[in-house]
């Protein structure tokens, strides 16, 4: 699977720009869209899942143009859209079936099975008889999951999954999204959640108003910010004066003073010791340093 | 995926999802079970059903299909535009946008979710009517009507409201906004559009004329198709176009593009379909127009009579072929250059023969001319041949018709009837010379000339052939040869008409007349409940013919009377000319499919009536008896119209079927042919006609005055001729022309002697039986007779507008004994205060006791009443005269007609109350003029509600919807009907129980806390004691509180003002006396004083009338 996005630009009626001249070239595996809310990820990927045309550029999936082609591709996606919460009166196993039945040609046995198959794999075969809108936060995630892969995706094109999930939740979610990669599929994840992208993307870009700030593998924007992020304990007065001045990434009170990461180009403090940094410390580095976005 | 798959996956879990919408199961539920009801109350044998709801076999299902339409219509918009509105929170709906599936499949998809819904709704809603249908004997059950209603209703309004709400939610993307839309547009449509424009716009079929006959099926299947078909048409386009805007990108250009276009091809479609649905519509009723210009350039053309007209007819599908071979002659004094005939249009003529000679004829529409082809000397006579053969163009008929009236649908339970004149189909025909199915030299219908009378009646012969089982009813003596029927009318008819049908025939010779039912088989309804009549119905029929022909003085003139059963579609008008309906032919009557809705056909409900009237009677009648008494009442009421109903309203039902047979006896008979009077022959009808007529009238309780009082302002404003050619309702003409002859007739009766003048008209025309006179002949035969000459007479009254204005004064009633014998004088003063002469007519009847109760009044109406001659004077202008009654039987009632005057009511209506016993003296009998009387004493002083005197204040305000309700229709509308009670104001009312001049009016409002206040101020000439009496309806006060009030009493609440102060009396209303009732006297100054009263009371509505002060 290979797409190649070229030029790609979204601007709506209303003026606003949401995406801005997007080049990116994204192959098998997993692959995050990292940004801040309103920095034109679920745009980009509304794009993608063709809900709505782009102003200007291209997309091309293997090496299909995604207006021309829009009956292909869209047999080839699997889409889990961001706010995936609100059902009509349908069971849990119906929403399957009815996703099944448009995305698949599987006889009915076959798809009843196949249907099944998927809610064991997302845990939700215990609750298959129940109203899909009495179910969870969690396991309507699960099978906002389950409905992106029944026709067996190339493309899997998932907006902000982990919203709003508790920690256990989450970690199963990744979890399925990592067993996923492992098969010939590419998916695309989008989240604000920095966590999501470092524990399972091998790929990602940084997109900031629109427009793409980073692009590559987690690890080569860590190496961006390596001996820019420091730890130093003070007290209140002065851990005020440095948070003014500083963008501080974490704080901890530790017996009446201040345990703090921040980022710096210099050492900030003369206590301060460099330590080891993660895509999270890139992600706030990006932010703050190279875009001049406040995140603190 | 293919896109039907696609679109059966949407439509199966779409459904599922509006299944569970608690909506759509209320709405379900709520309908089942009103259909449930209404089935059960109407259709099945819990409340013993009419007849006429169960012998329709396409009722049941067409009934359950209508009731629902206009919920259904609402409940689709509802569901509908739920299902496809885009809500930007939805995003769950994105993961389906994102498969790959059309546009079109997914809108396809919801509407079929919603199709199949309502499919499955319809299909057990229509099951209740089924189980009814199939448990009820005595229903017929016909399973084709349980398909084709469904199709022809239902699913053309479902996929159009689908349709359209999609449509709109789609453009608009907003819910709330495209149903408030829809439900206005279809609001509109019921409130505005009801039974216009022939429904078209009904696109919920709701009254979209589609019932079907038993006896002959659909009636204009054509136009209802192409209305549902525009329908389901316009609804595919607006599914199409649903998916063609759709906010989600196409799957391919092309896709969207050819999806618009289909869209817009289905559009163009609905629209041509619109277009025949319209020219459909204006195609009759621009023919007929053209037609009625044909007959204006024709209507002063002389023309032959013909004397002679022999047809033979032979049915071949939708046509028919014929030949007529006709004699005609030149009754002119001047030759004739050219003649012609009038014949549908419909019908080509394929040869025309003059005196064996093939001549050339000019068409143009109806009328077909021969021009300079062979000049007929004054008396000369000619033999002429048409061949011709086509079909039978129905809208020729009844010209004179204006186009509401044409397209006002009959009700029929909850169903607009479709209307037909003619019937001319395979299986059967029903021709009535109104739709010209052969030649005439009458012309017809015309603005400028609207009556040309026929001078003579014409020599009919019918030769038809009929197809195998099939039977031709026509008039004259019938001659069968295998499947020909030979037709050989004894006498010249004006007419004749032709019926071919599955006919059973049933006959019985009484007294040289044969009477005859040709009837449609019936499943021996008529045995099972008339079956004992047989071996009696000889007597029956004699006892009834001797009593109709000694009520009208008149004779039978035909062999024959055959009764002939037609489809239920059948429809005819009242005309201005004529007294007479279509479904009146001589011979014969066409009496409705099943006995239609007259009640009287309902034979099984009627002898239950029978039974439980029997039981409250303590009577036993045996069945025979009772078939007996069931079989003259549906004679009696429905055909010789000697029992009558009882309530009616004035200028509604214009179009009522009337199957009195009177006509028969003088239209088809005889007439007094007029150019200068075409109003005289109807005139003489009326005037000979004794049906009894209904008596109450229930336009004043709605509108404050009665119709006839509405005519009465007309005449007095417009003269008749005027009346005839102006836009005005027919009600109102037809009326305005009955009072005119009435008026006529009642005058002349005065003038000639009213006994010696009626029966001089009725010699007359049993003198010249079955032909047409002179008006001149009539004129000199009475002119030598009476010595008078009735030509001026004529002109004054047809064309007078002056109208007198009668005051009836000093009414006296003694009751004397004369010898052993109890008599009774009524003595009445009668003044003409108008500004004309004018003519009264009294009568005296048997009190019906104020009861309303139906039981009560059928059995009145069944006992068949006596009428008694009513007493006629001609009462000069500005005379007083006295009429003196001596009575044997103490009546209750005395009725004054007034006819053509200012009098409201028009016809007054007095309980004659107690008669005062009287010591023997001169019994006064017949009427005299009484000398001027001086001017009323001072001694009496009367402030009636119609005075300066009198006043009224309500502080009330009317409410918001009230006074935007009054301020949207302004009206300078004197009185109201008593049935509307206003809240806010005293509003005046009129009728015989009121005081007044010739004018007896009261002020009404309804009862409340006595914040509304009415007000009699008097000055008075002399000052001193007074007597202070109030005009009161008494025991009629009461009427409708008669039976269950447990003894209540009301009071009114009035102060008087007088010299000494006030005095409030609580006057008790129930124990109130008809007339003045006494409320005490006082002392008045010179100022006067005055009566108040107030709206104060426990019953439900206050009047305020007159109130009298007489000195002590």
């Amino acid at each position: 699977m290979n797409i190649e996005i070229r030029g790609l630009s979204k601007i709506y009626p209303n003026g606003h720009a949401a995406i801005r001249n997007v080049d990116l070239d994204i192959g098998s595996g997993m692959f995050g869209l990292l940004g801040p809310n309103g920095a034109g990820k679920s745009s980009f990927m509304r794009t993608l899942v063709t809900l709505q045309s782009a102003t200007s550029g291209s997309i091309l999936i293997e090496g299909m143009d995604i207006n021309e082609h829009r009956q292909k591709i869209r047999a080839m996606i699997g889409y889990l859209p961001q706010d995936f919460t609100f059902f009509s009166k349908l069971k849990t196993w119906e929403f399957l079936d009815y996703a099944a039945r448009l995305a698949t040609n599987l006889k009915k046995k076959d798809r009843l099975i196949k249907v099944d198959y998927l809610l064991d794999q997302v845990g939700l075969l215990d609750v298959r008889e129940r109203m899909a809108n009495k179910l969870s936060g969690g396991m309507k995630r699960r099978l906002g999951i389950a409905q992106a892969l029944i026709g067996d995706p190339k493309l899997l094109v998932i907006d902000e999954p982990t919203t709003g999930l508790d920690p256990e939740e989450r970690i199963r979610f990744r979890n399925i999204l990592s067993d996923l990669s492992q098969k010939d599929v590419t998916i695309i994840l989008s989240t604000h959640i920095v966590g999501d992208i470092s524990s399972t993307c091998h790929n990602m870009a940084m997109l900031n108003k629109g427009e793409v700030a980073f692009k590559g593998s987690p690890e080569g924007m860590i190496d961006q910010v390596r001996g820019h992020v420091w730890q130093v304990t003070l007290g209140d007065e002065e851990f005020t004066a440095l948070k003014n001045k500083y963008s501080v990434v974490s704080t901890i009170p530790v017996e009446g003073l201040w345990e703090a990461q921040l980022i710096a180009t210099n050492q900030p403090h003369p206590e301060a010791k460099n330590v080891n940094p993660n895509l999270e410390h890139a992600y706030v580095y990006f932010m703050e340093n190279q875009l001049g976005v406040s995140l603190v | 995926m293919s896109a039907v798959s696609n679109i059966l996956t949407i439509a199966r879990y779409e459904s599922k999802v509006v299944w569970r919408n608690w909506f759509f199961r209320i709405v379900s539920l709520a309908g089942i079970g009103f259909v449930v009801i209404f089935n059960l109350a109407i259709f099945s044998e819990i409340d013993q059903p009419r007849r006429f709801e169960l012998s329709n076999s396409w009722m049941m299902p067409y009934t359950t299909m209508v009731m629902i339409s206009i919920a259904q219509a609402a409940a689709v918009v509802f569901l509908a535009t739920g299902l496809i509105k885009k809500d930007k929170k939805l995003d769950t709906n994105e993961v389906f946008f994102a498969r790959p599936i059309s546009n079109l499949d997914y809108v396809l998809g919801k509407a079929l979710a919603l199709f199949n819904l309502f499919f499955w709704l319809n299909l057990l809603l229509l099951c209740i009517p089924l189980i009814v249908n199939l448990t009820n004997p005595n229903t017929a059950f016909n399973p084709l009507a349980f398909v084709i209603y469904p199709l022809l209703i239902s699913l053309p309004s479902v996929i159009f409201t689908t349709g359209i709400a999609f449509l709109f939610v789609t453009l608009l993307r907003n819910q709330p906004i495209t149903i408030v839309l829809l439900l206005g547009l279809s609001a509109v449509e019921l409130i505005y559009y009801f039974d216009k424009f022939s429904y078209i716009l009904d696109f919920m079929a709701f009254r979209l004329p589609m019932l079907a006959s038993e006896m002959t099926g659909f009636a204009h299947l054509n136009f209802a198709l192409w209305q549902r078909a525009f329908y389901l048409v316009a609804g595919l386009a607006f599914l199409f176009l649903t998916a063609f805007f759709l906010d989600r990108l196409a799957s391919h250009k092309r896709v969207k593009l050819l999806t618009g276009l289909v869209g817009m091809v289905l559009v163009a479609a609905a629209a041509v379909i619109m277009i025949r649905l319209v020219a459909l519509r204006e195609t009759p009723i621009a023919l007929r127009q053209e037609m009625i210009a044909v007959n204006g350039q024709w209507a002063e053309v002389p023309n032959v009579d013909i004397l002679a007209h022999l047809i033979h007819l032979e049915q071949v599908e939708n046509k028919l072929i014929s030949t007529s071979a006709l004699t005609v002659k030149n009754n002119r004094s001047e030759p004739l250059a050219g003649f012609y005939f009038t014949l549908n249009p419909g019908l080509d003529i394929s040869s025309l023969t003059v005196n064996d000679t093939k001549v050339d004829f000019e068409r143009h529409l109806q009328v077909v001319s021969i021009n300079n082809a062979i000049t007929l000397q004054p008396g000369e006579k000619a033999d002429v041949e048409i061949s011709y053969e086509g079909a039978i163009w129905e809208s020729v008929a009844h010209l004179e018709v204006d186009q509401e009236r044409y397209e006002f649908p009959r009700d029929y339970l909850m169903f607009a009837l479709p209307k037909k004149y003619a019937y001319l189909q395979p299986d059967y025909v029903l021709l009535t010379s109104d739709v010209l199915w052969y030649p005439d030299t009458q012309i017809g219908y015309s603005r400028e000339s609207p009556r040309k009378e026929r001078t003579s009646f014409i020599d009919f012969q019918l030769e038809v052939k009929v197809k195998e089982s099939q039977t031709a009813v026509s008039q004259g003596e019938i001659i069968t040869d295998g499947n020909v029927f030979r037709f050989q009318p004894e006498y010249p008819l004006p007419k004749i008409s032709l019926a071919i049908g599955a006919y059973e025939k049933k006959e019985i010779t009484v007294d040289s007349v044969t009477y005859a039912v040709y009837q449609y088989p019936d499943d021996n309804y008529t045995s099972e409940y008339l079956g004992q009549l047989t071996d009696t119905l000889g007597l029956l029929i004699r006892d009834i013919v001797n009593e109709y022909e000694d009520g009208q003085k008149l004779t039978y003139p035909f062999r024959r009377l055959q009764f002939v059963e037609t489809p239920l579609l059948f429809a005819a008008y009242n005309k201005i000319y004529e007294n007479q309906q279509a479904y009146l032919q001589p011979e014969t009557v066409y009496w409705p499919e099943e006995g239609g809705d007259i009640r009287e056909f309902d034979f099984r409900r009627q002898l239950k009536d029978m039974d439980e009237q029997a039981k409250r009677d303590n009577q036993v009648l045996s069945d025979k008896e009772k078939q007996a008494n069931v079989f003259k009442d549906l004679i009696k009421k429905v055909f010789t119209k000697q029992s009558g109903t009882v309530w009616f309203y004035g200028n509604r039902d214009e179009d009522q079927p009337d199957y009195s047979l009177f006509p028969q006896l003088y239209s088809y008979n005889s007439g007094v042919v007029s150019r200068d009077w075409p109003l005289l022959n109807r005139s003489i009808s009326s005037f000979l006609r004794k049906d009894l007529q209904t008596e109450n009238d229930y336009s004043r309780n709605m509108n404050g005055i009665s119709f006839e009082e509405e005519c009465n302002e007309l005449l007095r404003t417009t003269m008749i001729n005027e009346i005839l050619t102006s836009e005005t309702n027919f009600n109102k003409i037809n009326k305005s022309v009955s009072l005119k002859g009435q008026y006529l007739f009642a005058y002349l009766g005065q003038l000639l002697g009213q006994d010696e003048f009626k029966g001089f008209v009725q010699n007359w025309i049993n003198g010249h039986q079955r032909q047409l006179t002179s008006y001149g002949d009539f004129r000199a035969a009475l002119q030598q007779h009476f010595g008078l000459d009735i030509d001026p007479v004529i002109r004054q009254v047809y064309f007078s507008t002056a109208q007198p204005a009668f005051e009836i004064d000093n009414v006296q009633k003694f009751e004397v004994l004369d010898g052993d014998r109890k008599r009774y004088q009524v003595l009445l003063d009668i003044k003409n205060t108008g500004d004309n002469d004018g003519v009264i007519e009294v009568k005296f009847n048997a009190d019906d006791g104020g009861n309303d109760n139906q039981f009560s009044r059928r059995r009145e109406a069944q006992q068949v009443k006596e009428e008694v001659p009513g007493y006629l004077s001609v009462i000069k202008l500005g005379e007083t005269k006295q009429l003196g009654f001596v009575l044997d039987e103490k009546p209750e009632k005395i009725t004054i007609n007034t006819l053509i005057s200012r009098n409201i009511p028009s016809v007054i209506t007095m309980s004659t109350g107690t008669f005062s016993p009287r010591k023997l003296t001169t019994l006064f009998e017949g009427e005299k003029v009484l000398p001027p009387t001086e001017a009323t004493s001072q001694s009496e002083v009367i402030v009636d509600n119609e005075d300066p005197g009198f006043s009224t204040f309500s502080p009330v305000e009317p409410t918001y919807l009230r006074a935007y309700l009054d301020s949207k229709s302004p009206s300078d509308q004197k009185y109201f009907g008593s049935w509307h009670r206003s809240r806010s104001k005293w509003r005046a009312t009129t009728g015989s129980n009121f005081y007044g001049k010739s004018i007896l009016s009261a002020h009404f409002t309804r009862a409340g806390g006595g914040d509304k206040l009415a007000t009699w101020e008097v000055t008075l000439q002399d000052e001193g004691f007074y007597d202070v009496y109030v005009y009161m309806m008494g025991k009629n006060q009461n009427e409708f509180n008669g039976r269950d009030d447990n003894n209540q009493q009301f009071n009114y609440d009035y102060t008087i003002h007088h010299s000494d102060g006030t005095d409030d009396i609580k006057f008790n209303i129930s124990k109130a006396e008809f007339g003045w009732n006494y409320l005490g006297s006082y002392y008045f100054g010179r100022t006067g004083g005055k009566v108040v009263l107030t709206n104060e009371s426990d019953f439900g509505t206050v009047y305020a009338d007159a109130v009298k002060w007489v000195k002590q």
